[in-house]
């Protein structure tokens, strides 16, 4: 841990940096401004690519620039690249293609470097960073159209399996903790190429022309396909290095490239949000339902934040409550550590409750807010639509439990499986039927769900439909068999990088890609690595939130047994401890931190002359200010949203911006939970088993609507378990529930009357679920057909045709055989012919 | 006088190209002796192929014919059935060279000195010996070339798939430079019987599918300087 603890030296002076801000940060939002943020698919393509790059790896713009003039010098060509023709541009990407084909791994490192150099736009020739973006989207096309792509995702190969160049002569395999960004150059190199490459083709362009736009599409598509010699998936690839990297075999993997590569690969063969919606329906159709209007994102986007309803009193009035709760824990924790690997994340998430259960409560900032700082509640008077946001929607399950109740009560009996006939209920329910009725919604899970039923009951008149090759089925079928792995490899990442978290974990040390080889030695180094470890952690934790996000969604919408199989090793895995625990710091500081320095941010730091690192220049930095024409950071400009010009931090009217990426990291984690947990009895359990509402609470702080709204949907339904006093003291947040959840008729979700509500079972209930799993993924990807089920033959002359071997022995000894077995034997043939035997 | 069959579909794999098997088979006379037809009249589903054998069957010197497309070509399908044809003819300097470029004289893919190419046949590029190489690559090339997924259809084909074509011409060419550079006399033979090497050179050229600078057999410099140029 010598690195580690170096850097760690320096912290002391940084953390008062932060500290600072942090407070000052919250000093201004006692007024509690909303947050200016516009939830996507990804950032700016100029942000997302901007945060490839470290500031440790500043010095080897350079080295590109470099090597890209040596291989030009070498080739005898003129290392201009804005001045050469198009024809030229080509010859030359055909040449360097070929030197990377090389066996001397300088040369070859030396072409792939001279291209990354291309792919980013040989900024030694432009002026200003729009000039780069135009130029290196230019020549992502030319490089893929001239097979560079297949290249490198050879060349990735080939240093995934070459033992990492660096101190290979010196001890077996490098320690986790030693590896450092020197040991990963190569890999780096290799990574951001393809990185630069997908991210550019991910996101249309309205200049592209025709051409470009098949290139692109085509792309995409070939991304989602085998590719390569041996027909591996590149997302495959990419996780089998996490997981490589997770289990230390491979510990100078550049984890955050291959993490984005990762993520932006899985975006562009998957489809992000767009696609979704429009598969869904296209989905729904094809299993015989309407088409589904309502856009989750668009209706949230619509609505208002409310105001937290965070107060002192609220408070201290929950802490008495989980002391008064200790609740059946014991038996849970058990429950929840299945998984060994992972398994001390509930301990410490427990133990963090018991000891200092909302640490960040006794902060300053927050007591002297007045109960209720501002008269009734706000939102309720400014709603600009009439009405709830949502339609509501009823299950048919649900309207079955009624009419079983109302019959029960009325008539006296229950009408098993008759869902119409209303005979001798009175007419109130009629009416209540009726609305009911109206608001069925099946979903495709449910669909899905009876089809399974039908082909595990009836298995030979419901054989095996063909089942299209869709990608994200292409790629389950390939992720299944090290599934639990991938979870566990991205969930220990995300464990590392979260900002709560002790550095103890130097089984993986994530920073290897991050920290130089040579300790900073002046405050200014340090502080710009202070900054540059805590970029590198939001990114991390960016990508591995958007990364599980977006394959549960492509898992859910594909099949709802391949989004269970998956969740449920997430929930082995205790993700959800995990993310709870994630949310336990203080989130406003979190979703506010301005962990960027404009002044090193690709391309403004090799554009123009080089940035004089100064304390000033990293102050500029942090307060967000861009300098130039350096645009402010990953954060500031949202995409589809305003990107500001002045780059200025913008505080307008009462909102303030925020850190575009955490603040996705924050609503991706919610998400995920959310869908962990939706209809879960067992896994809403442990959202109160681990005390999530008083930390779910103070995530309501952050005044956005969206982050808000899936924070209430998580304590929505649990409500039922928190007990009365806690509805009582919430009443604030209760009817923020009211008003912007979506509502279930029916659905008792605050008082508990529900009769589904059966937290006692719910080990049973993961394991009929499990079993459910198991049996599809048995089923239609082990395809061995159950031998009972093979047409039997019984055509007399083919039963009786086939040969049979006689042993030796028998030969041998037929003739006593037939004696004893056969003519001794008395047989009384006459009772074939008795009826009733 | 090379041989090879008609259908496309047989693998381009060595096999065929042992004549003997096939000389002393009694149809051989009439095998691959179709009379000469106009490319408008020709009906098979496999034309474009049975057009470029005609006329490379006609006269394999006569390069600029050979390569120059029929007005109402597809651009790609051209290029691709071109290729396909020059990677079965190569399976002949293949056959060749196994008798003298064994794994331990040639133990690397060179051509001049100065580089050594990885063979890029597997999933992770490996160092084989030249002559492990050629039938890797040679094979690599087949098997793209059938590839039902990047070349489904004869008729037209995709434009990022013609763009693979590129990187099969650059790794196969390496085998006429090592034949040139290490194998000389069998590189001469081969040369004068189907003239294949200069004809790539001018195909690859022409086409824009290699650059100039790497095409280091010094083949078209010697009598007609300026027959790609123009082109190119």
């Amino acid at each position: 841990m010598e690195t580690n603890g170096e850097g760690r030296r320096s912290a002391p002076k940084l953390r008062e940096i932060f500290t600072r801000q942090r407070q000052d940060s919250d000093a201004s939002m006692t007024d509690c401004p909303d947050i200016e943020f516009n939830y996507d698919d990804a950032d700016l393509p100029e942000n997302e690519v901007t945060e490839l790059y470290s500031y440790t790896e500043g010095p080897e713009y350079q080295l590109n620039l470099k090597a890209w003039e040596e291989v030009c010098g070498e080739l005898g060509v003129v290392p201009l690249w804005q001045s050469a023709s198009d024809v030229s541009h080509r010859a030359l990407i055909i040449r360097l293609a070929d030197h990377l084909e090389l066996s001397s791994r300088t040369h070859r490192m030396r072409a792939a470097r001279a291209i990354l150099y291309i792919v980013q736009g040989c900024w030694g020739e432009v002026q200003s960073d729009r000039e780069q973006g135009m130029w290196a989207r230019r020549n992502v096309f030319l490089l893929v159209q001239c097979g560079v792509w297949a290249s490198f995702l050879q060349l990735l190969h080939l240093e995934i399996d070459s033992p990492s160049n660096v101190g290979n002569s010196e001890g077996q395999r490098k320690l986790a903790v030693s590896a450092s960004l020197a040991d990963s150059a190569d890999l780096r190199v290799i990574l951001s190429v393809m990185y630069t490459i997908v991210e550019t083709l991910r996101v249309p362009c309205d200049e592209d022309n025709e051409a470009q736009t098949q290139t692109r599409l085509c792309f995409c598509e070939e991304l989602g396909q085998p590719q390569g010699e041996d027909g591996e998936l590149v997302a495959m690839t990419l996780l089998g290095m996490v997981t490589k990297f997770c289990n230390s075999s491979a510990p100078h993997f550049p984890i955050r490239k291959v993490l984005l590569l990762l993520w932006k690969v899985l975006l562009s063969s998957l489809g992000g949000t767009q696609q979704l919606a429009i598969m869904k329906n296209e989905y729904r159709q094809k299993h015989g339902l309407q088409p589904c209007e309502e856009d989750t994102l668009a209706v949230a986007r619509t609505m208002r934040a409310s105001s937290p309803p965070a107060s002192a009193a609220d408070l201290i009035e929950q802490q008495n409550n989980q002391k008064r709760r200790p609740f059946r824990r014991q038996g849970l924790m058990k429950q929840s550590s299945l998984d060994d690997s992972v398994g001390e994340l509930d301990l410490t998430a427990a133990a963090d409750d018991d000891d200092q259960p909302t640490n960040d409560i006794d902060e300053p900032p927050d007591l002297p807010q007045p109960p209720s700082p501002r008269p009734g509640t706000p939102v309720a008077n400014h709603t600009t639509n009439k009405g709830l946001p949502w339609t509501p929607k009823v299950r048919q399950k649900d309207i079955d439990s009624f009419l079983d109740n109302t019959r029960i009560k009325f008539v006296g009996f229950q009408l098993q499986g008759d869902r119409t006939s209303l005979a001798g209920l009175p007419q109130p329910i009629h009416e209540g039927v009726k609305v009911l009725s109206k608001h069925v919604y099946v979903s495709l899970s449910e669909k899905q769900i009876r089809q399974e039923e039908e082909m595990t009951k009836n298995p030979l008149s419901h054989p095996e439909i063909e089942v299209p090759q869709t990608p994200a089925e292409i790629l389950y079928q390939a992720m299944l068999p090290t599934l639990p792995q991938c979870m566990i490899a991205l969930l220990k990442i995300l464990l590392a990088a979260a900002p709560t978290s002790k550095a103890k974990t130097d089984s993986i040390n994530i920073m290897a890609d991050v920290l130089p080889e040579e300790m900073p030695m002046t405050v200014v180094q340090s502080m710009k690595l202070g900054v540059d470890v805590n970029r590198h952690k939001e990114v991390l934790v960016k990508a591995v939130s958007a990364t599980l996000l977006l394959l549960l969604k492509h898992f859910r919408l594909n099949h709802v047994y391949q989004f269970e199989f998956m969740s449920q090793h997430l929930v082995f895995a205790n993700c959800i401890p995990l993310i709870l625990k994630f949310f336990n710091q203080n989130i406003m500081a979190y979703v506010q931190a301005k962990n960027w320095i404009p002044l090193l941010d690709f391309p403004a730091c090799v554009i123009g002359d080089p940035p004089e690192m100064t304390a000033e220049a990293l102050e500029a930095g942090t307060a967000g200010l861009g300098s130039g024409n350096t645009s402010p950071g990953g954060s500031t400009c949202s995409p589809g949203g305003g990107i500001t010009g002045d780059g200025g931090g913008i505080i307008n009217q009462g909102t303030v911006t925020c850190c575009w990426r955490n603040m996705f990291s924050c609503t991706n984690l919610l998400r995920i939970l959310n869908k962990l947990c939706k209809w879960k009895h067992s896994r809403i359990m442990m959202l109160v088993v681990f005390k999530s509402a008083p930390i779910l609470k103070r995530t309501l702080k952050v005044k956005h609507a969206m982050m808000q709204l899936y924070v209430l949907k998580l304590l929505k339904m649990q409500t039922k378990y928190l007990g009365r006093q806690w509805r009582k003291t919430n009443m604030k947040t209760m009817s923020a529930i009211y008003q912007k959840v979506r509502h279930r008729l029916n659905d008792d979700w605050a008082y508990g009357n529900d009769p589904d509500a059966r937290p006692w079972d719910f080990q049973a209930e993961e394991c009929a679920l499990r079993a459910c799993v198991d049996r599809f993924n048995s089923r239609r990807y082990n395809s061995s057909i159950d031998p009972e089920f093979e047409p039997l033959d019984n055509c007399v002359t083919s039963v009786l045709g086939r040969p049979v071997e006689l042993t030796e022995e028998f030969k041998k000894h037929y003739e006593v055989w037939l004696q004893q077995e056969v003519f001794s034997a008395s047989i009384d043939w006459d009772q074939l012919l008795v009826p009733n035997i | 006088m090379p041989y090879w069959p008609l259908s496309g579909q047989v693998t381009l794999g060595l096999r065929w190209q042992q004549h003997g098997e096939y000389s002393q088979h009694p149809e051989y006379q009439n095998f691959y002796r179709w009379c000469d037809e106009a490319y408008e009249e020709m009906d098979s589903t496999l034309v474009v192929q049975q057009y470029i054998q005609q006329t490379i069957r006609l006269d394999h010197n006569n390069i600029d014919t050979i390569l120059n497309a029929p007005e109402t070509q597809d651009e790609g399908v051209w290029k691709y059935e071109h290729l396909r044809q020059f990677c079965m003819e190569l399976n002949g300097l293949a056959v060749r060279l196994q008798g003298e470029c064994q794994p331990s004289t040639c133990t690397q893919m060179t051509a001049t000195e100065q580089w050594i190419f990885l063979c890029a046949a597997h999933k992770t590029p490996k160092e084989c010996p030249a002559i492990d190489y050629t039938r890797h690559t040679l094979d690599g090339a087949a098997c793209l070339l059938n590839s039902n997924k990047y070349f489904p259809s004869r008729v037209s084909i995709k434009e990022s798939s013609v763009a693979k074509l590129g990187s099969v011409c650059r790794r196969v060419y390496r085998i006429f430079s090592h034949a040139y550079f290490h194998h000389r006399q069998i590189f001469d033979e081969f040369e004068t019987e189907t003239t294949l090497c200069r004809r790539f050179t001018v195909f690859v050229t022409k086409y824009n599918l290699m650059s100039r600078d790497n095409l280091i057999v010094p083949i078209l410099e010697d009598e007609s300087a300026g027959h790609g140029e123009s082109e190119a």
